[in-house]
């Protein structure tokens, strides 16, 4: 009898979870995402308050976040990969994420989570074209953070004190920047006291190709640095601004966009992108409400062949595909509260100046709202993504390279392209 | 004749615990030092990239091509005369400096006065190289410290020494930070090695008459010799292995190409352009390059009379 009643029992045990029909029970053990990130002070708030707002929703969810440098975290991240220990999402700039996606180490889109259809109904959320980068073999790997373009800064009170007015005389050519520049720089025998302008190196692929587009050169994946005779005409304009030359600026000096939210007379413009507004208001709001500055779109040359404004560039939320689906899918989760929440990419612009090339963002009222978004929108309308092709960092040290050496040791223009052709193609052969 | 040991003897004991107290530091040396040098070599023969999942065997050609290519305009024998002009311009100033601080900081007669300069040369030493190179650049910049002082030395006004972007100035810059940074530590250790010289050997050759000059030459000198080899084998290693001034210059601004150490080489092709196969191969040669220098540098010490006090 005593047998008998166990084994029963025994089959009961066995057959009552085979012919269960509840619903599946969600998985609620804990979880931890690391999310891996740049510093910047404002998104650090917003994220954070984002974040605890998510884990009281999913409270079996960790997410600890690591802020670096953005050059800090480029190198973080693929040192992290290289040794199989990458966070669970993190974002770079394109130009250095794009190979994670060719080299299969992030996960396509999760559609579902993230509320679309498929890859073709999320794109149409997005402005035509703006996150091509992200898209490969049919699917799409990132979700973009921001897309930012860089114009010119200018700061209206060292306009007044070189004698300039600055909403007529701002320059609309690169001549204008060096005839304008000219007047305003101050020295101390060859020593600059005062700088009119200043370019981002470090980031030529973002600046200085824009400028060779316009006199109808190329950077390609197949054949490097194209037209020559356009590559030198930069690479001597860059001299013709260094020390070697009119003396105008160089690389070795502080960043021209670290000094303009000062207002101290040290710079009168720089080159950089919609989110310096929200830098200005935290480091100096008597200047932003000043109303002392003003944005202008991105010079060409009085001879261009193009008009082209700087490359704008992305930094997209990318999810690690060798982390668990459900540590994947719940990264998605977390980048969806981030981006797509109602009000969230509102948010991003109106309190770090970030833009999301979400349509219902860029046609909106709040993006056309916020000062010089039409100017922001002009260069856009006229600009491309960087390039974030093969070799894409290598080359644009190459650039950086042959710029410093033209502008810094006097190389002759002529001279530092061919050496810069045989480098890029050696990078894109290699 | 081979000394036989006989079970049980002292020797072989001797041997047993020397052998068991060597073992810590055997264990660590394969695994923190012996381990990574092997496992470089082995990334050196391929074509590994730090986010790709797969690699192929490519035998020795980083090797040919680090020493035939241009590595994207970052050569390696750019690096070697990088290293090489930062090395000799470093190393055998601050060997020659810090010996004779120490010889004169050991003539102070008031031991609190030789303490206080032993304690201000060694200072910089302390501080982290990042921090020491962000405080240069800041005097190395056109309206910074140097330019002012060079334009009062020299007699000329607003003229820019072009501290940062002239080549020859921006390597004499980087070596000048280094040579700060460092030379207290290598003073500290000249010290220790006078200090250990007997006094009754000064003591004998004023009894004999001999000038101060000819005391250092004489005695002092060559009784350092172990001193002078142990500071000379470790500035020049440490030379070579320069990084943190070069990149924190870089960061800041300045051409790469004219102070494009080694270290910095590796670390750009292998951290930032992904290349792990060709920077291991790069950390080989250099590992090749520091291990010949030392030999060679050990075998001149050989070379000479053992110094007994």
């Amino acid at each position: 009898m005593k047998k008998a009643l166990i084994a029963m029992l025994l089959v009961l045990a066995i057959a009552f979870p085979m012919f269960a029909q509840g619903a599946v029970e969600e998985d609620n053990s804990p979880i931890t995402l690391e999310f891996w990130t740049h510093e910047d002070a404002a998104r650090a708030e917003l994220e954070d308050k984002w974040i605890k707002e998510f884990q009281e929703i999913h409270p079996n969810v960790t997410v600890n976040v690591t802020r670096q440098s953005a050059e800090k975290l480029r190198e973080l991240v693929q040192t992290a990969f290289a040794s199989g220990e990458g966070p669970s999402f993190f974002n770079l700039p394109i130009e250095n994420e794009y190979q994670y996606i060719e080299a299969g180490r992030v996960a396509p889109c999760d559609y579902k989570t993230l509320g679309f259809k498929d890859a073709a109904d999320l794109l149409d959320h997005y402005q035509d074209g703006m996150i091509d980068a992200v898209v490969y073999d049919g699917d799409v790997y990132g979700l973009p953070l921001e897309l930012t373009n860089w114009s010119i800064f200018i700061n209206k009170n060292v306009f007044r004190a070189a004698g300039l007015d600055a909403e007529t005389d701002y320059p609309k050519t690169w001549e204008d920047m060096v005839e304008v520049s000219s007047k305003i720089v101050l020295r101390d025998g060859d020593i600059i006291t005062r700088r009119g302008f200043d370019f981002r190196y470090s980031y030529e692929l973002t600046y200085f190709v824009p400028m060779v587009e316009q006199l109808g050169g190329e950077l390609n994946e197949k054949e490097g640095c194209v037209n020559k005779d356009a590559w030198v005409k930069a690479l001597t304009f860059m001299q013709n601004w260094g020390p070697q030359g009119l003396n105008l600026g160089n690389s070795s000096l502080t960043a021209a966009r670290k000094l303009f939210n000062k207002n101290n007379g040290d710079i009168a413009m720089a080159n950089t992108g919609l989110y310096q507004e929200s830098r200005i208001l935290t480091d100096n709001p008597d200047f932003y409400n000043s109303g002392e500055w003003m944005v202008v779109p991105y010079p060409v040359f009085e001879d261009a062949v193009k008009n082209v404004a700087g490359c704008y560039y992305g930094h997209f939320y990318m999810v690690n595909a060798d982390k668990s689906e459900r540590e994947q899918k719940m990264a998605w989760e977390l980048i969806k509260y981030f981006l797509l929440t109602e009000g969230h990419a509102e948010e991003y612009l109106t309190n770090v100046g970030l833009i999301q090339p979400l349509k219902t963002l860029m046609n909106g009222e709040t993006y056309q709202s916020m000062p010089y978004s039409d100017v922001f929108s002009g260069d856009f309308a006229r600009s491309h993504i960087v390039y974030y092709g093969k070799g894409a960092a290598e080359i644009q040290s190459a650039i950086g390279s042959a710029v410093k050496s033209v502008m810094l040791q006097g190389t002759d223009p002529a001279a530092a392209y061919d050496a810069l052709q045989k480098n890029v193609l050696e990078i894109l052969a290699d | 004749m081979k000394k036989k040991l006989t079970p049980y003897s002292i020797e072989k004991k001797q041997v047993r615990w020397g052998f068991l107290f060597t073992v810590p530091c055997l264990v660590f040396f394969a695994v923190f030092s012996f381990y990574p040098i092997i496992s470089a070599f082995l990334t050196s023969l391929t074509n590994r990239d730090a986010i790709r999942r797969t690699y192929d065997f490519i035998g020795f050609q980083n090797y040919t091509y680090l020493f035939t290519q241009s590595n994207g305009g970052f050569s390696l024998l750019n690096s070697l005369k990088a290293t090489a002009i930062f090395t000799v311009g470093t190393f055998v100033p601050m060997v020659v400096v810090s010996l004779i601080l120490a010889v004169l900081i050991m003539q102070l007669r008031k031991p609190g006065h030789s303490k206080m300069f032993e304690l201000a040369y060694y200072t910089p030493a302390v501080l982290s190289s990042v921090v020491a190179a962000t405080i240069w650049m800041i005097l190395f910049q056109p309206t910074g410290l140097f330019n002012q002082i060079s334009n009062f030395v020299m007699h000329t006004s607003g003229k820019d020494y072009q501290w940062l972007t002239n080549n020859s100035m921006l390597r004499a810059s980087t070596i000048i930070v280094y040579f700060w940074k460092y030379i207290g530590y290598f003073t500290i250790l000249f010290i220790t090695g006078l200090a250990s010289i007997p006094p009754t050997i000064y003591e004998a050759a004023i009894v004999d008459g001999s000038s101060r000059w000819h005391t250092f030459w004489k005695i002092t000198l060559p009784l350092l010799k172990p001193t002078v080899v142990l500071v000379s084998i470790m500035a020049m290693l440490q030379c070579l292995k320069t990084f943190s001034t070069q990149y924190m210059f870089v960061q800041g601004g300045t051409a790469r190409e004219p102070i494009d150490v080694i270290t910095m080489n590796i670390y750009y092709t292998g951290v930032v352009n992904r290349r792990l196969g060709r920077s291991s191969a790069m950390s080989i040669i250099l590992f090749l390059i520091m291990l010949c220098f030392t030999y060679l540098q050990f075998s001149t010490q050989k070379g000479g009379d053992d110094v007994e006090y």
